[in-house]
């Protein structure tokens, strides 16, 4: 038995998950070089859900991009779209209505809301509390059918227009909304004080995957993730956006950093998004919804536009050359900022906590596929673009040389030293 | 550790005794919201005719590009809608529609209409083209089927007077 356990010890084994995998629901490529049962080195390959859509937002005009980039994400997809209206609102040089902005702030909460509680399950789902799974997905049926009776979508709300909203709330829709919001939180009240009293579950969360204020700002984690930590980054208070600031909220803090911590923030700050949903329905500013005149072609210039996704912060860059499309539109979603952080939590711990600190982030593979992550031979170093290039060249040159056909020895001899995991040059 | 479980248990003992949450769909349908965008619909005005100019903003509006609108001419003697011209063929793709309602918001006419019907499946890529026939509503009760023959000069703008923007 001893000398068993020794020469377990000393072996290590690559366990690859993914990009099909029966516990991964989305395509995502995680190799976990363990000894025993403990991780050693973590690294992730992303890009499966590859589907161009920056480049697609070329070839389509400003509203026509408004529809697509909505479907980057299907649970946040109300945030992607009021990210880029505000930014080619911004570039116009116009602002939508304060109803309208209040409106926008409203739905980005009722998103968050039933984002939440599907984090919720799933993350209980992983930790196999299969009850608060089934539970937490019943309740958010709630929120998913106010929305649906707001916007006429369950996902994909289309709430947003460029200067402006397109739906209105009744004053019917209102006390709906009032009444849900009060069954909701009866429950996430329950809900918290599940997460945060039941024994079996605790083992599964507390002290697991800590991360301190120190690792989550070098790391740079956003959204939830970050305030478990006790960092302070929200952009609805950093820099306030939409209405935030006629309707401000209090950013949720927890300093422990474990996924306890996580699961907490998250559903504290469900009771922040009722709060303030709340006061919008109470104090909804009166008038238009929409901007008289909103150009067809956007003046050429540059914006950037931040917004808090339910994840964290998402960010927006957009150029635009004078014309009907866009010259460039840049995302960059906030899985893709979370995920150096499981990379780096995994490592030491259990094999079998790899799935519940992968899930803590929340992540979200299809807002997070960038093409062009490759790897090289046995170690886990990240090509950069000046190295690509250059082996680009370099296989062309050797083809010529070689006569053409099947040239495709590469020599990678004269390269230059290139620092590691560097995440460049990527597209959603 | 005991009475914790206990206290767990009797949660979901509760609920035993609870109705299911779970519509047996599809023998029981959860009607859909007021303003839910399911299949499009092209409508007709009350005498009949297409409310369709043919204009095909639709088609240029579609994110998607998954509708397909050729227009031909309308005469006295044969006349599907009010205006020069109606839409000879109407095809939306439904796999490739995302049920944005930019269609819907593009319309001169108010024509296309994202309604209630959600079941869409096709057992082959050539039936999810949803032609003209099978979106545009029944005749109403008091109007003719299209084409129609008409007294000359009433129907010569494609916006009829009493949808005029006041």
């Amino acid at each position: 038995m001893h000398t068993n356990e020794h020469t377990q010890k000393a072996e290590t084994f690559i366990v690859p998950i993914g990009p099909q995998h029966p516990a991964l629901r989305e395509p995502g490529h995680f190799e976990f070089t363990i000894e025993g049962e403990i991780v050693t080195a973590a690294s992730v390959r992303l890009g499966y859900a590859h589907r161009g859509i920056e480049k697609g937002t070329e070839s389509r005009n400003w509203v026509q991009n408004l529809y697509m980039l909505e479907r980057i994400c299907g649970i946040c997809s109300h945030i992607h779209a009021t990210a880029y209206c505000l930014g080619v609102e911004q570039l116009a040089g116009v602002e939508a209505p304060p109803r309208a902005q209040a409106i926008r702030e409203m739905v980005a909460e009722l998103e968050r809301t039933h984002s939440h509680l599907l984090w919720l399950g799933e993350a209980a789902h992983e930790a196999g509390f299969e009850t608060l799974f089934m539970y937490a997905w019943r309740d958010r049926e709630t929120v998913m059918d106010i929305l649906e009776a707001l916007t006429g979508n369950r996902v994909n709300y289309s709430a947003n227009l460029l200067g402006g909203v397109k739906y209105d709330v009744t004053g019917e829709q209102a006390s709906k909304i009032e009444q849900g919001l009060d069954y909701l939180e009866e429950r996430t009240r329950h809900y918290l004080d599940v997460v945060t009293s039941d024994p079996v579950f605790i083992q599964r969360t507390r002290g697991i995957g800590v991360m301190t204020a120190v690792q989550a700002d070098r790391l740079g984690v956003v959204g939830p993730t970050a305030r478990a930590s006790g960092v302070v980054r929200d952009v609805r208070v950093e820099a306030p956006y939409a209405a935030y600031t006629a309707f401000p909220i209090t950013p949720v803090l927890a300093q422990a950093g474990d996924l306890e911590a996580r699961f907490v923030v998250r559903l504290r700050e469900l009771f922040e998004s009722y709060g303030v949903i709340r006061r919008i329905l109470a104090n909804l500013p009166p008038g238009e919804l929409v901007l008289k005149r909103m150009p067809r072609r956007i003046k050429a210039g540059e914006a950037i536009s931040r917004v808090e996704a339910p994840r964290g912060e998402l960010f927006y860059f957009i150029r635009s050359n004078g014309s009907d499309t866009p010259d460039r539109v840049k995302v960059r979603t906030p899985t893709l900022c979370n995920m150096a952080s499981v990379l780096t939590l995994t490592v030491g711990r259990h094999l079998a906590d790899v799935p519940m600190i992968l899930v803590g982030i929340d992540p979200c593979f299809s807002c997070n596929d960038r093409g062009l992550v490759l790897k090289r031979g046995a170690d886990h170093e990240h090509w950069t673009w000046d190295r690509l290039r250059q082996i680009g060249l370099d296989y062309y040159a050797g083809e010529r040389g070689s006569g053409g056909v099947g040239g495709t020895s590469i020599s990678p001899a004269p390269l230059p030293p290139c620092p590691p995991a560097l995440l460049t040059g990527m597209h959603v | 550790m005991f009475g914790e479980i206990v206290k767990g248990l009797y949660t979901t003992l509760k609920h035993l005794f609870q109705p299911p949450v779970t519509v047996q769909y599809p023998e029981i349908k959860r009607p859909v919201r007021n303003r839910f965008k399911g299949r499009h619909e092209l409508k007709r005005y009350e005498n009949g005719l297409e409310k369709c100019i043919g204009c095909a903003l639709c088609a240029a509006a579609c994110p998607a590009d998954a509708i397909f609108v050729e227009a031909s001419e309308n005469s006295d003697e044969k006349r599907f809608s009010p205006g020069e011209r109606y839409a000879s063929t109407y095809e939306i793709n439904m796999m490739r529609c995302i049920f944005c309602g930019y269609c819907e918001d593009a319309c001169p006419t108010q024509a296309i209409v994202l309604e209630k019907s959600y079941e869409l499946s096709f057992y082959d890529r050539a039936s999810a083209i949803y032609t003209k026939e099978m979106l545009i509503v029944d005749v109403p009760v008091n109007g003719r089927s299209t084409p129609q023959v008409v007294e000359p000069g009433i129907f010569n703008r494609a916006i009829p007077e009493m949808e005029d923007p006041k």
